[in-house]
């Protein structure tokens, strides 16, 4: 009975440390995956399943069962959760009954309690009967903790932001907190290593890697990391060249919006002024596509075209040559505008009048910041009927620019076959004519950011003759060349086209790399420039990103720059525990501790001499018994003082001597005193002696450093 | 470490060392040679069994009984009889006892324990004697300063009473009337481990009354050598022995008793180790405190015969095993009682050494 009751008893504290550590990992993995309810029930399946596996292995059923009996057994329990938590959430009746979000939390509480318990349960089951299975379970361990920090390779900001924001609010560089992620992640699966064999050092063990972590930190803080090199490379279409090449690249072939960094976050838009766009988007333009250069659409390298477009920064304000009409329809924006990575132009809110250069509030956060004046439509479709295209003082070569199409009578004829359809009181109405081309590729076009135009020497000619499937680029272009082939002066806008939703309610509005854009756009005479963007109606591809909300707001309170921003600093700082105490109190108590025991370890050595014949037996004693613990021989539990001299006389042979003496006092009579001063000092020297002597050098200079082996001797 | 330093260490620790062992009197050295007397004399007769000689004479020393667990031919008559031989008395004609002469104390006494023995045999009878017309008890061979019970759970539990109370009490009761046996009365009794058949196990409270059980090993290969080689030499020399005197012997244990110190740590320690070894699951039945009590006096035999006045953690670690391992009934199935024992001394052993520094 004894030894089944002592086994758990005796393996109790490395299982439950062991679970805690899986537990952990699982928290961290589905920190970002799901909500808080999901993440509880990752780490209490995980528990459960431990549980199951190392206390009841005695008892339970489990252990006849065969092994792959149980994987499979653990697979379906996890089908079985996932089906469970599908009907849950899925189940119109509940929802109704309780809270739908209730309803989702505890959808997500099962699903994640079956995914978590049965993958324990599984590996669990390896790591105990198969040799290799301990090797997958610390690879999932590590897999769970390297996948959290690669989020936050080279410090960016960058999904999971919880981590990033919580150290940059409270004013700590993230790095600490990444190291001392680290450093929990190198404890762990040290400790779940050292799990696996003798566990009896395991607190030996432990306390040394927790010291050098410990120590890794403190230099860092010190010393500080290099600082990394913040990466543009986010896969954005052509914007992010930090230098100005003039030679462009391709945009059909460059991947716009890789889905891999699409909510990289890509600069952050603060109003000045309220503004709800009509048409559901904030447009920001950057640049245009507007004069042909014998194969497609680039960049004009003409002086009289484009001049609503601002190429380049200053450091002052600088306005543009021409401005929007219609300023009755049109209201004055402010915007400030915060670029997290590098960009060649300004971009502004539609339509942009004027740049001015702003303070950078934090420039490790952000390239460039800038104010930009607007001037923002809100007109509605309606008023564009019935316009003329085109600006009075264009010369004739502008106005063959904005009209040169690819030499192909396709563009044409399919253009005029779909005006043919119009109205007669439409017929040769440009906006009609350009709605009803733009109505096609609505209905017909397919969204995929993969497709087969990429190489083709018209990529727009081969999308809208072809299968129609592209990005906003094929169908930016396509519809210029459209438009152009009409007659309407055309171009393809570049920049960015963040939805209204996104801004929810708040002043601030963050740019995603996801949000990457090119549209057509008309210029109506009494108007200007007019974005005619093509929405088609199916899409391959879920482009939508979650609101980024606290990022949203963190960056633009930043960027504001204003009370309001150090205020939300000081409440975090105040609601919360002080990190910047609590580290140096930590400081503190590791200094102080260290001081403490060189000054206790001194003192023991210093006293016998001073104290008087009634204590020698004993404070002479516990200095050579110091002076032995410190090369590392020291008296094991339960042993008696004789053994222990016995071991010891190897190293010092009067030891046995001064026990003896020692002894003879304190179990015998302490009255009677055989030994004078003199002789517990001659004695106490001899010792000393015989250890300097006969130890090994290595072990007599760690034992002048080591300022805690005095713990050691009892 | 050059042969030089060597040497100067212990010069030096020679001229600071004024008395090997501190602090002892006079008396306690004259009890000591009167042990190690006794103890050369039984070396001299029983060869290889250093331990257990020096085990019986602590039992000896500390007035209890030593029970032997070992094989036929293994030396247990012969250690006792050495034993016995060796402590003489001072005053042989000495009469102490109900007044009859021709009963005086023997040194030895052997017990042949069989299944038909009553226990008038051990302890004697009343015999009518024709000339006085009276009768008069005639003494069994308990009144001995050393008795040999061979092979003591062969005998019928009425004989194996008889011996429990002339060693709990140092008497023996026949007809209502109670004789004192010596004050020096030491017991050897033996068991063969292995040859049960036809036997009365000792009941616990019987074997309560031993101090010791002493289970012996074969002796090693040399010894045994040494035992045929010298074997007619000893047969020889019986008369040129060295003996100790029974006065000797008593006074020993008394200088003994005033002179080595118990000190409360161990006396902690002791108390410590049965609370433990109670509460230990794998025990079914504890030590009770009797065997607290009777294991003090051994331990201070044990630090004396070390030449130390003060009882020390070597001590109970020698004889803790050896008073508490027939005491203390093991859980079925529980065979390990070495484990079970060092688990209980581990803690207040160590609590023990701590407490010398503070």
């Amino acid at each position: 009975m004894t030894s089944a009751s002592a086994k758990p008893a005796q393996h109790f504290l490395p299982t439950s440390l062991r679970a805690a550590i899986i537990a952990s990992s699982y928290w961290v993995v589905s920190l970002s995956l799901t909500v808080v309810s999901g993440s509880i029930g990752a780490a209490l399946g995980c528990l459960l399943a431990c549980y199951l596996i190392d206390t009841g292995i005695d008892r339970s059923p489990l252990n006849k069962l065969r092994t792959a009996t149980i994987i499979l057994a653990s697979l379906g329990l996890c089908l079985l959760g996932l089906t469970l938590a599908s009907l849950l959430t899925n189940t119109s009746l509940l929802a109704d009954l309780g809270s739908p979000i209730l309803i989702f939390n505890s959808g997500e509480f099962v699903k994640w309690f079956a995914l978590a318990g049965a993958l324990t349960l599984a590996l669990r089951t390896l790591a105990q009967r198969t040799s290799y299975g301990a090797v997958i379970e610390i690879l999932f361990v590590a897999t769970a903790f390297v996948i959290t920090l690669s989020a936050h390779r080279n410090g960016m900001i960058h999904r999971p932001f919880f981590i990033g924001d919580f150290a940059l609010t409270r004013g700590i560089d993230p790095s600490s907190i990444l190291l001392a992620f680290g450093c929990a992640a190198v404890l762990s699966l040290a400790a779940l290593l050292m799990l696996e064999n003798n566990h009896r050092r395991l607190p030996y063990h432990f306390t040394i890697l927790g010291l050098l972590c410990f120590s890794l930190l403190f230099y860092v803080r010190m010393f500080g990391l290099p600082t990394p090199q913040l990466t543009d490379d986010l896969g954005l279409t052509g914007q992010e060249q930090a230098g100005n090449s003039s030679q462009r690249d391709n945009p059909f072939r460059d991947s716009p919006n890789d889905a891999e960094d699409k909510e990289a976050p890509v600069a952050v838009v603060v109003f000045r002024d309220d503004y709800e766009p009509l048409n559901g988007s904030y447009y920001f333009r950057e640049s245009a596509y507007s004069q042909f250069n014998g194969t497609m659409l680039d960049y004009t390298t003409r002086d009289d075209m484009d001049q609503d477009l601002i190429d380049h920064f200053t450091n002052a304000r600088i306005e543009t040559a021409q401005l929007p009409k219609a300023e009755d329809q049109r209201v004055p924006v402010r915007t400030t505008i915060g670029m997290l990575i590098s960009h060649r132009t300004p971009f502004g809110l539609e339509s942009p009048i004027a740049y001015e250069n702003r303070p950078n509030p934090n420039n490790l956060r952000f390239k460039r910041t800038y104010d930009t004046y607007s001037l923002s439509p809100q007109y509605d479709f309606n008023y564009l009927l019935g316009r003329e295209v085109g600006r009075e003082d264009w010369s004739q070569e502008v106005w063959d620019e904005y009209l040169t199409i690819p030499d192909d009578p396709r563009y044409t004829e399919l253009a005029q076959s779909l005006i043919g359809d119009l109205k007669p009181e439409y017929a040769e109405d440009p906006f009609a004519k350009a709605w009803s081309v733009k109505t096609y590729l609505d209905e017909n076009g397919i969204y995929s950011l993969k497709n087969e135009h990429a190489y083709e020497t018209d990529p727009a000619g081969s999308f809208l003759f072809g299968d129609l499937t592209g990005y906003c680029m094929h169908f930016s272009f396509a519809a210029t060349y459209m438009f152009r082939s009409l007659g309407i002066p055309a171009r393809v806008g570049v920049g960015y086209s963040v939805p209204a939703s996104n801004k929810a309610g708040g002043s601030s509005l963050l740019i995603q790399a996801v949000h990457g854009h090119a549209w057509p756009e008309i210029y109506f005479r009494d108007i200007g420039w007019v974005i005619v963007d093509p929405a088609p109606q199916q899409t391959l591809v879920d482009m939508s990103t979650d609101p980024q909300n606290s990022l949203q707001q963190l960056l633009g309170d930043m960027l504001r720059n204003d009370a309001s921003f150090d205020d939300f600093l000081q409440s975090q700082q105040d609601s919360l525990i002080d990190f910047q105490l609590i580290l140096n109190g930590l400081y503190l108590i590791l200094l102080t501790t260290l001081l403490t025991a060189y000054c206790v370890k001194y003192y023991r050595l210093w006293i016998p001499a001073h104290a008087d014949l009634k204590n020698q037996y004993r404070l002479s004693y516990r200095s050579v018994l110091d002076q032995l613990s410190a090369v590392g021989l020291h008296r094991n539990f339960g042993e008696s003082r004789e053994q222990f001299a016995a071991r010891a006389s190897k190293l010092a042979p009067s030891i046995e001597k001064m026990t003896h003496q020692h002894l003879a006092l304190a179990l015998g009579s302490t009255e009677k005193t055989a030994y004078s001063q003199q002789q517990w000092m001659e004695l106490r020297k001899a010792i000393l002696r015989e250890i300097q002597l006969n130890a090994e050098t290595r072990k007599k200079i760690l034992a002048g450093l080591n300022p805690f082996s005095w713990l050691l001797s009892k | 470490m050059s042969p030089d330093s060597i040497n100067e260490v212990s010069e030096l620790s020679q001229d600071i060392d004024p008395q090997d062992t501190p602090n002892s009197s006079n008396e306690l050295d004259s009890a000591v040679t009167v042990l190690n007397k006794l103890m050369s004399a039984v070396k001299q007769q029983v060869l290889g069994r250093d331990d257990v000689i020096e085990l019986t004479i602590i039992a000896l020393i500390a007035d209890g009984h030593v029970l032997l667990e070992d094989f036929p031919g293994s030396g247990k008559t012969t250690l006792a009889k050495a034993l016995g031989e060796a402590i003489v008395d001072s005053d042989p004609t000495a009469v102490r006892h109900t007044g009859v002469a021709d009963d005086f104390i023997m040194p030895f006494r052997r017990i042949q324990f069989t299944p038909d023995l009553l226990p008038s045999d051990v302890t004697g009878v009343p015999v009518f004697d024709s000339n006085s017309n009276a009768f008069h008890f005639r003494h069994g061979p308990l009144f001995a300063h050393v008795v040999l019970a061979d092979e003591i759970n062969r005998t019928s539990p009425k004989v194996q009473s008889a011996m429990l109370e002339a060693m709990g009490e140092k008497q023996v009761t026949v007809d209502n009337t109670t004789y004192p046996l010596d004050e020096l009365f030491f017991v050897i009794a033996t068991q063969n481990p292995l040859d049960l058949v036809g036997t009365y196990p000792l009941p616990t409270p019987q074997l309560d009354r031993f101090l010791f059980k002493i289970t012996m090993d074969h002796i090693d290969r040399q010894s045994e050598l040494d035992v045929l080689d010298t074997y007619k030499q000893r047969r020889d020399q019986q008369q040129q022995k060295t003996t100790v005197s029974r006065d000797e012997v008593l006074s020993a244990r008394r200088q003994i008793d005033a002179g080595v110190v118990i000190s409360p740590a161990v006396k902690t320690a002791l108390v410590d180790i049965s609370r433990n070894l109670r509460d230990d699951d794998r025990v079914l039945q504890g030590n009770s405190t009797r065997s607290m009590v009777l294991m003090l006096p051994a331990l201070q035999v044990s630090a004396a015969l070390r030449g130390r006045n003060y009882v020390s953690a070597e001590d109970i670690e020698l004889l803790l095993p050896r008073v508490l391992g027939h005491r203390i009934e093991l859980a079925p199935g529980v065979v390990a009682l070495d484990k079970v024992l060092a688990d209980a001394m581990r803690g207040p052993m160590e609590q023990l050494a701590r407490g010398t520094l503070s």
